[in-house]
């Protein structure tokens, strides 16, 4: 019995000393930097203790960062289970199978574009003057100058959109092979119990699929959460702090303008532990 | 009026052709029952009256109405699927409800409705209950109950007992009998288990390859098989089928072959000297012969089935399997000789080129 316990240890230790170190010493060492006044500019430190979180809930820039950091996480989340749901559901209903398997490949393109790049294309895309995106609206207005990226009010959507033109194609594809794997009788009773198509669908199909469906939105919210890429190359932030969710106001603080290493600490701190118990509150819920 | 007719119907995959100008009248109250081989069309022909399969060619109607180009759920039918088809996430309650509401019946009548439907099925118990919590049978029940609530011009059944096992499979059936005996909807029954089709049918329609073979009772469809597939299919064990040839002996026939000489008056058949044909005999009409007994079949047994009151003799005559069902008391010894003979009544004849019978109509 002994010898039998002894070789799951042995190869969950090494993987799991490893993981350890990765994880939790960056984890602990912010805490730590966290309770201390530590600048870029200077070497010397003092402990203040919770003084750099206290300081954070005056921070009118902070809240605004944690509201935009919300909002981010509603519009991507929601949209792109939108976008894919509908699509998915638009492929299954009227596409060949020959056409799914183009659809499908098209649509895993835009996930396996670097963040970056992505975010460069779709740039240019928006750009006022040269982009196509905003082509149609010169072509309309006769030239009229739309500049979605620079304009507080449309800012956060122009990106939000980068993301879903990524996430929601691919997940678009999921939720198709996920419809493809539904044993088809149940669609079929349903069509002669008097459901329309698209009540088979509300009914039937997307209620078979709940559990993956919810699992591919935590997938979403997860990813999500990593926002950053794309908002430092599209908008830094801008127009003002229209976009500027946590992680890149925590990025502001520490490395470009103040260098207060201890502040952004805080603020990653603080956005962990919220992160941890969002989380494990919707899990439980879901689970429920 | 017919419940259902086809006329002149095809179906075609590409071009694979599955069923080829089918003419079909169903009579109201009728129980009928598609039976045949595996790949026989039985399946894609009751989709297509149920509107899930596209009509090649051909017309269907139900109650007097072209449904060709009706939805499914406009066609007045109800179907019940091989493997139930409930819906995994509602309550049995709102499978059974699932087609009323969205018909739009007030929530009050169809609360009635599906109480008084699952009182039929002995369903009250389980109404608040998920599919997967039911048994095999209970969930075929639940799908019998979906069909049921829509009081539909036709059943249609898809293989219905074909997931339950042996004994369940007993009950569901008789039940299904009862159920057609006081609702009297006109049904149509996919199955390929002849039992099923034998004990449940007012009509059996036989087919093979896109192509119906027969149409008829029961009872004539096993006494008057049309032909050597039908002869064959039908019937539990088999017909022995003997390859043999006629010759004119005064006034009646002789037919040789499987190394025995039979004599036949012959006059239930078109027969013509020099005629090659295949002789059918069903083993229970197989006769430990008496002494001096004509139309002899022996051979060594050599394969005895015991089945408790009879027993299925296999021997081989003149280098063919032959089987008997006989009583189990005159059930012989392994390897010893057997002799048997059987009335001319009980025999089919077919044409050796085409199967078809010869008997006269």
């Amino acid at each position: 019995m002994r010898r039998r316990s002894s070789l799951p240890a042995t190869f969950l230790v090494p993987t799991l000393a490893i993981l350890l170190v990765l994880s939790m010493v960056p984890t602990l060492y912010a805490i730590v930097i966290a309770l201390q006044n530590r600048e870029l500019s200077t070497p010397g430190y003092s402990w203040v203790w919770f003084s750099n979180f206290a300081d954070l809930f005056t921070d009118r820039r902070f809240l605004n960062a944690v509201w935009v950091s919300v909002k981010w996480e509603i519009v991507t989340v929601v949209a792109t289970m939108v976008v894919a749901i509908g699509l998915g559901v638009l492929m299954f209903e009227v596409a060949s199978s020959r056409m799914r398997n183009v659809y499908c490949l098209l649509f895993i393109i835009p996930v396996l574009l670097p963040r970056v790049s992505a975010a460069f294309v779709w740039k240019f895309a928006y750009h006022p003057l040269y982009g196509i995106a905003t082509y149609p609206y010169r072509l309309i207005t006769g030239g009229l100058i739309f500049d979605p990226l620079s304009k507080p009010g449309t800012a956060l959507f122009a990106v939000a959109s980068v993301d879903v033109w990524q996430w929601g194609l691919f997940f678009a594809v999921i939720v198709l092979k996920l419809l493809e794997t539904l044993p088809p009788q149940p669609i079929e009773a349903a069509r002669l119990d008097h459901a329309k198509r698209w009540q088979i669908h509300a009914y039937v199909t997307l209620p078979m699929l709940k559990a993956p469906l919810i699992s591919l939105m935590f997938v979403k919210m997860i990813e999500s959460l990593r926002s950053f890429d794309l908002i430092y190359v599209m908008t830094r932030g801008g127009p003002g702090v229209a976009t500027e969710t946590l992680d890149m106001y925590a990025f502001s603080q520490g490395f470009i303008e103040s260098g207060k290493v201890s502040y952004a600490s805080a603020m990653a701190v603080l956005m962990m532990i919220a992160t941890v118990i969002t989380f494990t509150m919707l899990w439980k819920r879901v689970q429920a | 009026m017919s419940a259902i007719v086809c006329s002149h119907v095809d179906k075609a995959y590409g071009a694979t052709s599955v069923i080829r100008d089918l003419n079909l009248a169903i009579e109201e109250h009728e129980f009928v029952v598609f039976l045949g081989p595996s790949g026989c069309g039985k399946s894609t022909l009751l989709r297509m009256l149920a509107g899930l399969e596209d009509i090649s060619g051909g017309e269907v109607s139900i109650g007097g109405k072209v449904v060709n180009d009706l939805d499914p759920g406009d066609r007045g039918i109800a179907m019940v699927f091989q493997n139930y088809a409930l819906y995994p996430h509602m309550t049995i309650f709102d499978n059974v409800a699932f087609g009323l509401k969205r018909q739009k019946v007030p929530a009050a009548e169809i609360k009635k409705r599906v109480e008084a439907v699952a009182k039929t099925l002995g369903l009250e118990p389980y109404l608040g209950r998920k599919p997967t919590e039911l048994s095999g049978g209970q969930q075929q029940r639940v799908a019998i109950a979906r069909a049921m609530i829509k009081t539909p011009k036709v059943f249609l059944f898809d293989e219905p007992l074909s997931n339950l096992d042996a004994k369940l499979r007993n009950h569901m059936r008789v039940e299904i009998a009862r159920l057609h005996q006081s609702l009297k909807t006109t049904t149509v029954y996919v199955t390929h288990d002849q039992l099923e089709a034998m004990t449940l049918a007012d009509r059996i329609v036989l087919l093979k390859d896109g192509v119906i073979e027969q149409i008829g009772s029961p009872a004539e469809i096993y006494r008057r098989p049309g032909n050597q597939f039908v002869a064959g299919f039908i019937g539990t064990p088999n017909m022995n089928f003997i390859d043999a040839m006629v010759a004119r002996k005064g006034d009646g026939w002789t037919l040789t072959g499987a190394g025995t000489l039979l004599s036949l008056e012959g006059s239930d058949f078109y027969l013509q000297h020099g005629d090659r044909v295949v002789l059918g005999i069903r083993p229970p009409d197989l006769k430990t012969a008496e002494a001096g007994a004509a139309n002899l079949l022996q051979g060594t047994a050599d394969l005895i089935e015991f089945h408790g009151n009879d027993a299925l003799v296999t021997f081989g005559s003149g280098g063919k399997e032959i089987s008997a069902l006989v009583p189990a008391r005159e059930c012989p010894e392994q390897s010893a000789p057997v002799r048997y003979s059987f009335e001319e009544q009980s025999i089919h004849l077919f044409d050796a080129e085409s199967g078809r019978s010869l008997r006269k109509q």
